[in-house]
């Protein structure tokens, strides 16, 4: 308690610390106005204030014309952070969009009106509380919730409390959802390309020529890749940092024969690619998953495509990574292409001094882009000692490294030595810019089986297996620069178009690979300072490596110390790499540092596991339409029962009336006279041809070769295991043909279940039609139901013609009907299926003719009491995952004589052991209704639960069916069931309830 | 500062009293509380990384409301296990017992539930039914009385259900493994065991042979591999189950919510994420990929329950492997057909819950060579006696 009371007074003393920090010196809004043109302004709202935008800028690059360097606050230290990748993979800039929380504010365009929030900071993402946790790490090392807090036990959930009030990042609204239309699409392609680059384009243009479909999906809202933001990338060559560079010429010299000058001009190469009439386009769309058989989820705003490829290009290109030195996480530090998206799509500047770290050809491209949009260059500090670029008049520091960023709230500095430490220098700067080397896109490979591994002289992973069916073209290859990406794209594209249409390319070559494979060509490096890339040399402030989970170098190395060794196991005890942006900023550092760390190559140490989605992808995308998950089914009766009142319930899918009058009522009339129930929802099966019998007798524990044509046999299927799984009807109407009935629950369940068994005997003669939805159904029954049919039908109705248990074809009331005489209510009655079209004028037709019998429609309720005093069972009511038939009371119906059927080696191995539990039916001494499930005790122990009961008018008392101990199952046995706490006796009874010898059924 | 190390290297030794397979919840919990019965001349072997498969992948949520007395019996003891582990352990597991709620969205759901609160209530386990009113109390953010293709009617309410931090489980017992003399060997992968007269004498590693006379597999996914090691079949078979996590949020959930109905439950951590699954996938598959389908439904289900939560992203999904036993119940202890060869395995879609019971009962088989009262329900030979422990209810998709 003592340390909660100081941690508030230390809370309070910070803030005001911070508070009176110097605010950065950002432009006035006057300023930025005279810079933007005023034609197209917006204006839209971040956290109470109104910021100006041009139109189409992003959120993002308004809020930094604004002045407004701080979006966001860190997940652990709640340290300031702003803009850093610009193309919606770091978590820096996530913000609350019009209640939409942690959405990235740099690819999202800003609209009028939009109510931009910052996230995870309070009062105010400016002015935090809560960096007292920055000022607090030395009590909060790496896993220290591990450690700490669970002494004594009590403490734990206190300490959770105020855990579970400062986690997470945006906070969800409970007025907002979905909004607008979510939309899914199936689309197919022969040859689908990943990637809208250089090698996109290209391999795009290739397949398609080649005479094959090609389907371009790229996530930017243009097509050109970096060359849209990087536009000197085409004349200046590579964008990467690798010691050995792949050439258009390495490539040509390997066979392909295409002009590179195709890659130049972009602009004719895009034109080309979006008029041809074999390629289509999808832009601002990304492609978050490889599912099995080159099956591709793509993103589209809030559309999701399906997309099913014959073939799969990845030429998902790389994104820029980050260096890890002191304080890299201030706002103000941003990499290479950030500044360049900022600078040429949203037409930002960057006023002031800018120190730009490299250690490659787009530090100069960058530091020369920066100083025509009138930014000072104060230096660039290459890590190279001998680097080909030419300056431009500005100061290079050779063989140098950034140490650290200065500053509290903004970069105000930079610090900078040579690679061995020392001597440090300061430079003044209000911008560090890094062009330190890329990450390569390569999780989709990863997620389809692509086989990887780390090639020290590329300084990136590389391919060297491909899946089936997938190839990989450009920067996923190493092949940064634009003309051998170009051609790298050519010669996937013809790959996978001569793969789709069966034409061999070139024999004997692997068209899968590169053909100047990276490994091939490795060299050596002269100096082994890869990770100094990443890392500069060790420091006492704060140097990140995954920004959103606030992992420091330090914090690896710690839990490195501790044990968490494995890449696996160090994600999961530090948690680097398992926020928002999925390790996409800290991959390449955390294994880096691993590696070193543990004295191991890169190549050793490994990645974690790539998953999907590659990005992340709202829920409601992925549900699409389908807010209400299932559709509702309706009988063909339906608005009948709407109609006259009945109370309608859920049944599965289905909707089924509960009851229309009352249950008495209902009741009375089905005893008395004649009632009618609709049972369309029944699962019903066609089953033709000359081995049917064969099947019914190895399906069902029933015997049907006996079973003649005209007749109906009730059945039960059970599983190996000799579990009932389902009852039904199984009517013979022919010598070959058969029509069975299943229960409401399990229809389609039998149906898999049929049709699993028959896929493994093709050579039998059965043929199956699922004719569920076909056939309406409808039961009539009651002593009086003869009388009302025999109005409707010129057939012979009489008990001799048509007995208990026969199956007729018939016409009632002019429409062809498969009659029944089967009882499951215990009455005469009638199941009577006809084509689902007439079913409500056959309803209608029995209720009319019926009227002078004062017949009446029945639901679910009373048809529940009725066949409960039957003792007629519900699988999966009466029964469970446990109960065989011999145990549910139907013994008779298992025929262990037969040669095989499905579940005979249990059911008798069952018989052998003799019954344990059985299902019998009790009356109650008491008028009270138990809940269903209540308990059967003996001895104050569990010995069985009640599964159905109801109070029956035959009886004049409440009745129902429990399983209990074999050992009480005699009839006249005294049994005990729990009601509400209290023991109520009941007695066993062997026979039904209403009817015992079924004269009334089968009169 | 020195960091103490976690767990140490060791040479592997050409003995030991008991070499237990695979380095997840169950193997090394059986194998933690070994020490702390005196058996210290023991080594966990694991193919990979220790908490690598279902111990890793699994949604970490802990609870005892099942539908049987033998099932009820075991995951409550598991429950009570895991209520000190920290304790124990010295080590944060951050078990939070904010309470667990399945739901039920038609009668016969209700009648389940009822009859597992009854039956929980009679073996004094904290359960009881809830009605709408009561739900929305507990949980304000769900849809229900909103409107609902399938309206929640009840839920079986569980209050010292939870979730825990499955990885520092794992830790905490390798660690516990460790400081008590056994040996946690990683990357260490059984190649064979041998057998000499229906006595285990030998396990073949792809690091050398170690002399035993007392096996234990706890594996999973790879159980009936290993069994088939001493001529053993197991009725076992293996489905994958898969998962996923959002974005992390401001924590507004705190119980676990289950729905078979809707096949979907999910729990929000204490670091915001959302924890989503559903039940295993159809067929029978050692696949660890995840699919796209799986997402769909487990998102359309999910919006059902908490429409607001539409625009939430989805971070990672992920696959594990589930040995589904006919019954949905595990298989521990020996088998008379060889000796020195036990198993803790067939765990399901349910193992994490119960790894300290399982590790804590079948310690204490192999230390005293008599099966404890609450293990003998779960023998492999039950499913020769028609003696299964009826599980499914309250097992399959009700994690």
């Amino acid at each position: 308690m003592l340390f909660i009371l100081h941690f508030a007074l230390f809370t309070l003393h910070f803030a005001l610390f911070d508070g009176s920090r110097e605010r950065f010196p950002t432009m006035s809004p006057q300023q930025s106005d005279s810079e933007i043109p005023h034609s197209g302004t917006i204006e839209f709202e971040f956290d109470g204030h109104r910021v100006r935008a041009e139109s189409g800028q992003s959120v993002a690059g308004a809020l930094h014309v604004a002045g407004e360097h701080i979006v966001s606050r860190s997940f652990k230290y709640h340290r300031p952070r702003g803009l850093l990748c610009m193309s919606g993979r770091c978590p820096n800039c996530l913000c609350t969009v019009d209640g939409t929380p942690n959405v990235r504010i740099c690819t999202q365009a800003a609209k009028p009106g939009m109510v931009v929030k910052s996230q995870n900071a309070w009062p105010s993402v400016k002015f935090d509380l809560l960096r007292i946790f920055d000022k607090l790490h030395r009590f909060m090392p790496v896993g220290f919730y591990y450690k700490r807090m669970y002494k004594p036990r009590w403490m734990w959930p206190v300490w959770e409390k105020f855990i579970r009030r400062i986690a997470g990042l945006g906070t969800i609204n409970r007025e907002h959802g979905a909004e607008g239309v979510y939309d899914k699409q199936n689309l197919f392609t022969d040859v689908a390309v990943i990637g809208g680059g250089i090698a996109g384009l290209n391999a795009a243009l290739a397949a398609a020529e080649a005479g094959v479909t090609v389907t371009l999906i790229d996530e930017q809202p243009a097509l050109g890749g970096h060359l849209r933001h990087d536009p000197d990338l085409a004349c200046h060559g590579s964008v990467s940092r690798a010691k050995t560079e792949h050439t258009a010429d390495t490539a040509v010299a390997l066979g392909v024969n295409v002009s590179p000058s195709d890659a130049q001009d972009i602009n004719d190469l895009i034109r080309r690619v979006t008029e041809h009439p074999a390629i289509t386009v999808i832009s601002s769309a990304g492609v978050f998953g490889c599912y099995e058989g080159n099956f591709l989820g793509i993103q589209q705003g809030k559309r999701m495509i399906r997309l099913r490829a014959a073939q799969v290009i990845v030429a998902s290109g790389c994104w820029e990574r980050p260096l890890v030195f002191e304080n890299n996480d201030l706002p103000g530090v941003m990499l290479a292409s950030g500044v360049q998206r900022l600078l040429h799509l949203d037409h930002c500047q960057f006023p002031g001094e800018a120190v730009v770290v490299t250690d490659n050809a787009q530090g100069y491209r960058v530091a020369k882009q920066l100083k025509a949009a009138g930014t000072r260059i104060t230096a660039i500090v290459d890590v190279r000692d001998n680097p080909p670029e030419m300056a431009d008049g500005i100061r290079v520091f050779r063989g140098h490294t950034i140490i650290s960023a200065n500053g509290s709230r903004h970069v105000s500095g930079a610090v900078i030595a040579p690679l061995a430490g020392h001597p440090r220098q300061s430079l003044s700067c209000r911008w560090i810019v890094q062009a330190v080397g890329f990450t390569p896109a390569n999780s989709l490979l990863y997620q389809n089986g692509c086989k990887l591994r780390y090639d020290e002289s590329v300084d990136q992973a590389v391919v060297v297996q491909h899946a089936p069916a997938m190839y990989s073209a450009g920067a996923v290859n190493a092949l940064h620069n634009p003309r051998a990406a170009a051609l790298d794209g050519q010669r996937a594209g013809a790959a996978a178009a001569s793969e789709v249409s069966g034409t061999a390319l070139a024999a004997g070559r692997d068209e899968r690979q590169p053909h100047s494979s990276p490994a091939a060509s490795a060299v050596p490096l002269s100096q082994s300072s890869l990770s100094c890339h990443y890392v500069s040399p060790s420091g006492a402030k704060k140097k990140f490596v995954c920004l959103c989970e606030d992992v420091t170098e330090k914090d690896i190395c710690d839990a490195i110390d501790e044990g968490y060794s494995n890449i696996e196991t160090l994600k999961r005890y530090s948690t680097v790499s398992m926020g928002p942006c999925q390790g996409k900023m800290c991959q390449s550092a955390s294994i880096a540092i691993c590696a070193r760390h543990n004295g191991q190559s890169i190549a050793e140490t490994g990645v974690t596991t790539a998953r999907p989605p590659e990005q992340p992808l709202p829920l409601g995308v992925l549900a699409g339409r389908a807010l209400h998950f299932s559709l509702v089914r309706r009988t063909p009766m339906h608005a009948w029962h709407e109609k006259a009142g009945a109370k309608m319930g859920d049944a599965g899918n289905w909707k089924r009336p509960q009851v229309y009058s009352s249950i008495t009522q209902e009741y009375e009339a089905v005893r008395q006279r004649a009632g009618l129930i609709d049972v369309s929802t029944l699962g019903k099966i066609e089953l033709r041809g000359a081995d049917v019998v064969k099947f019914l007798e190895f399906i069902y524990p029933n015997r049907f070769a006996n079973l003649k044509a005209g007749r109906v046999r009730y059945g039960v299927i059970c599983d190996d295991a000799g579990i009932l799984l389902d009852d039904g009807t199984i009517a013979r109407l022919g010598e070959d043909r058969f029509f069975l009935t299943t229960t409401t629950g399990n229809a389609d369940a039998i149906d898999s279940w049929f049709r699993w068994w028959l896929a493994g005997r093709p050579e039998w003669d059965v043929r199956m039609t699922n004719v569920s939805g076909s056939y309406a159904a409808m039961n009539l029954a009651g002593p009086r139901s003869r009388e009302v049919l025999k109005k409707l039908t010129d057939a012979d109705l009489s008990s001799d013609a048509m007995p208990y248990l026969v199956a007729s074809e018939c016409k009632i009331a002019g429409v062809s009907a498969i009659v029944l005489r089967i009882g499951f209510v215990g009455e005469l009655g009638y199941e009577i299926h006809v084509p689902s079209q007439f079913g409500l004028h056959v309803w209608e037709a029995i209720l009319e003719a019926g009227r002078e019998f004062s017949i009446a429609p029945f639901g679910l309720e009373a048809q529940r009491v009725l066949r409960l005093e039957k003792k007629h069972l519900l699988p999966g009511i009466d029964t469970d995952a446990l109960s065989n038939p011999l145990e549910a009371d139907l013994p008779w119906i298992v025929k262990l004589d037969k040669e095989d059927f499905i579940g005979k080696e249990s059911l008798a191995r069952a018989q052998q052991r003799g019954d344990r539990n059985k299902l019998v039916g009790f009356r109650l001494s008491e008028s009270v209704l138990p809940d269903l499930a209540s308990l059967v005790l003996c001895d104050g122990k569990l010995g069985g639960r009640i599964t159905s009961c109801g109070y029956s008018p035959a009886i004049g008392g409440t009745i129902g069916l429990a399983w209990v101990p074999a050992n009480l199952a005699r009839n006249g046995q005294t049994i005990q069931i729990q009601v509400n706490g209290r023991l109520i006796p009941a007695v066993v009874q062997d026979e039904p309830f209403y009817d015992p010898s079924g004269s009334k059924l089968k009169s | 500062m020195v960091a103490q190390r976690m767990w140490q290297e060791h040479e592997l030794k050409d003995q030991y009293d008991v070499v237990i397979i695979g380095g997840g919840v169950h193997g090394l919990a059986t194998a933690y509380y070994l020490t702390q019965l005196g058996v210290r001349n023991i080594a966990v072997l694991e193919a990979k990384y220790v908490g690598f498969g279902g111990s890793g992948r699994n949604t970490a949520i802990v609870r005892s409301n099942y539908r049987t007395p033998e099932g009820i019996a075991f995951y409550d003891l598991s429950v009570k296990l895991y209520e000190q582990l920290a304790a124990d352990l010295e080590f944060n597991v951050m078990f939070s017992q904010h309470g667990h709620l399945t739901l039920a969205h038609n009668e016969k759901g209700v009648t389940g539930l009822t009859e597992r609160a009854n039956t929980n209530q009679l073996m004094g386990v904290n359960s009881r039914i809830i009605f709408p009113e009561e739900i929305q109390r507990i949980v304000p953010d769900l849809n229900v009385f909103g409107h609902s293709r399938f309206p929640i009617q009840a839920a079986l309410y569980h209050p010292p259900g939870g979730i825990i931090r499955h990885d520092a489980v794992v830790w905490a017992f390798a660690r516990g493994v460790d400081r008590g003399g056994g040996h946690v060997h990683q990357k260490t992968e059984v190649t064979g065991i041998e057998v000499q007269n229906g006595q285990v004498e030998a396990v073949v590693t792809n690091r050398g042979r170690i002399k035993t006379k007392a096996v234990l597999n706890a594996t999973a996914g790879y159980a009936g591999i290993i069994s088939r090691m001493v001529g053993l079949e197991i009725p076992i078979e293996t489905h994958p189950l898969q998962a996923a996590v959002t974005e992390p949020l401001k924590p507004f959930l705190n119980s676990v919510i289950v729905s078979s109905t809707l096949h979907v439950y999910v729990s929000q951590t204490d670091r915001g994420e959302l924890v989503l699954g559903a039940e295993v996938d159809d067929h029978a598959s050692y696949s660890l990929r995840g699919t796209l389908s799986f997402l769909e439904g487990a998102a359309t289900h999910l919006l059902e329950l908490f429409p607001h939560l539409a625009n939430v992203k989805i971070l990672r999904q992920w696959a594990g492997l589930c040995d589904m036993t006919p019954d949905y119940s595990p298989i521990m202890g020996g088998t008379p057909d060889v000796k020195g060869f036990l198993m803790t395995v067939g765990w399901g879609t349910y193992g994490f819950k119960a790894g300290p019971a399982s590790g804590y009962l079948m310690a204490e088989l192999i230390a005293s060579g008599k099966t404890p009262p609450k293990l003998e329900p779960f023998a492999l030979t039950r499913f020769y006696e028609d003696r299964l422990v009826g599980e499914k209810a309250a097992a399959s998709v009700s994690h």
